[in-house]
């Protein structure tokens, strides 16, 4: 049965401790398993470092979405958000510093995915109830809900210096909120542009990620970049699949989803390199830079094995559930 | 104590003792046949063959010391040899660290103006599929002629109408007058033949 769950397993979300020598990571079980970097990493490390120093269940659902502030860990699923200390966790003790849940309307919802905003300390939320809710961390309250979209959003980001929040839906468009007043700046329909649109997958959008000038998303229609001051695309990636993260770095764009590979892409448009995964799909990508000494890609999909990456070039090894 | 000593002695001969049974044996030897030599009562021949042979033994033992001594020197240079060349190489090892930073350092800007470049190039793309300014001002330029143009003629005309009406307005109102006058004066003649029929009758 063990085996069988293993089999099963899928990971969807993953976030590194504020020291970096922890990974922490969500899987579809609503357990969140924690793994040692350093152990993982080091020279004399055995079979036994690759597998989690610590796991237990934080939720009755799904865990979609994992973020990491300077202290805590926080959580989401189930439709509601919790919060951990890390230092309580690496001390392998799991008791929960709070749990919130955003005003739903009717059913609870799941949290899709959540996103900082560290100009005012605030946390964005995107779920199934169509809306974003914005919780002010310090005061502890949700303060904004920002309704527009007429499906789930998939996915939040920010736009840092313009403090604008972007959301990507079900319903195919990408929304570009004014955090502090809450009103829709912007609404993109990405299927409506014929370079990107792909009927033949949906409208849908997966995966959202912002540099402040440009923006990536992806998910039914192809994975195309934008800038954001003109609204137009500029570059389509031809990746087969949809896209469900991806992130700017340095001088390229990683990119994760159908498949099992991690795409590495140019801004141009060209896909300079497909570096094979293990799981047969990927959910998430996560990139270390909370440390110089554990400076590793992570990524984890349909699979109970999360690949970890030292060398942007290939997989070096796996941790394991 | 008489113990260790014996030991730390053993030890020290056995380590020093490079060339196995050799110079020991002979300095060994030199003594007996020193002391057998000043004890014996033998002629002086044989006296002196034996001092001979001593002094024999003596020089190869003096040879034997400059020797080591000179291998001893040739140990101490091999050593500063070795302290220049390991201090060398720490230096080397140092530099070529700094150069490894700098070199990374160097990695990450043209990395970030590598992305500065790919970021120009997709939105000069874009831009490439708008028309060209000058065409689009140009074309401005003609329609804003065009416009004026056709305005004016529009004035012109709007000019004309205006006369037009005015003349005719000026043209029926003096009809009118006239038809006015035309009945005033037909009513006064009516009136004076009506009046003068009356007093024609009255009279």
């Amino acid at each position: 049965s063990l085996t069988l769950s293993l089999l099963h397993m899928s990971v969807f979300s993953q976030s590194f401790s504020p020291c970096g020598r922890f990974l922490a990571a969500g899987n579809n079980y609503g357990e969140i398993a924690l793994f040692s970097l350093s152990a993982a990493l080091s020279p004399d490390a055995t079979a036994q470092s690759q597998k989690p120093v610590l796991t237990f269940t934080a939720h009755e659902g799904p865990v979609f979405s994992l973020l990491s502030t300077d202290c805590h860990l926080l959580s989401a699923g189930n439709g509601e958000i919790s919060a951990w200390s890390w230092t309580e966790l690496i001390k392998k003790n799991v008791k929960p510093l709070w749990t919130k849940r955003p005003n739903y309307n009717l059913e609870i919802p799941e949290i899709n995915s959540m996103v900082m905003n560290p100009r005012d300390n605030s946390l964005i939320v995107g779920g199934g109830d169509n809306n974003v809710h914005v919780l002010d961390l310090e005061r502890g309250v949700f303060k904004l809900v920002l309704q527009g979209h007429s499906d789930y959003v998939h996915c939040v980001s920010v736009r840092e210096r313009e403090a604008e929040i972007l959301s990507g839906g079900e319903d195919g468009a990408v929304r570009i909120w004014d955090s502090r007043t809450g009103q829709s700046v912007h609404c993109i329909e990405v299927y409506k542009y014929e370079s990107c649109a792909r009927p033949q997958y949906g409208k849908w959008i997966s995966c959202l990620t912002t540099d402040s000038d440009w923006m990536l998303c992806g998910g039914g229609p192809s994975m195309s970049l934008w800038h954001l001051r003109s609204l137009s695309p500029t570059s389509v990636f031809p990746l087969t699949g949809c896209q469900r993260q991806a992130a700017f770095h340095q001088d390229m764009i990683l990119a994760v989803g159908e498949g099992p590979f991690l795409s590495h892409c140019l801004l141009g448009g060209e896909v300079k390199a497909q570096i094979p995964c293990t799981p047969q799909s990927l959910n998430t990508l996560q990139l270390n830079t909370n440390s110089t000494e554990h400076r590793v890609l992570t990524a984890g999909g349909s699979s109970d094995h999360i690949d970890v990456f030292t060398n942007l070039s290939y997989r070096a090894f796996s941790l394991r559930f | 104590m008489g113990a260790v000593t014996d030991d730390e002695v053993i030890r020290k001969r056995l380590l020093i003792d490079g060339d196995g049974a050799g110079d020991d044996r002979r300095i060994n030897v030199l003594l007996k046949s020193f002391t057998k030599w000043c004890n014996s009562p033998g002629t002086p021949e044989e006296g002196f063959t034996q001092y001979q042979r001593m002094m024999g033994t003596l020089a190869q033992c003096e040879f034997s010391m400059g020797k080591t001594l000179m291998v001893y020197d040739m140990n101490l240079r091999e050593m500063e040899n070795y302290e220049k060349i390991y201090s060398n190489i720490e230096q080397n090892i140092t530099s070529a660290h700094e150069k490894i930073a700098e070199c990374k350092k160097e990695i990450q800007r043209a990395k970030r103006i590598r992305k500065n470049r790919q970021e120009y190039d997709a939105l000069a793309k874009v831009i490439q599929q708008h028309p060209d300014r000058h065409e689009t001002l140009k074309q401005l330029e003609a329609l804003d002629k065009e416009l004026q143009q056709l305005s004016h003629i529009k004035e012109n005309v709007d000019a004309k109408l205006e006369l037009r009406k005015k003349q005719f307005h000026v043209l029926l109102s003096t009809i009118q007058e006239l038809q006015q006058t035309l009945e005033n004066d037909e009513k006064s003649d009516n009136d004076d033949n009506n009046q003068e029929s009356p007093a024609e009758n009255g009279e």
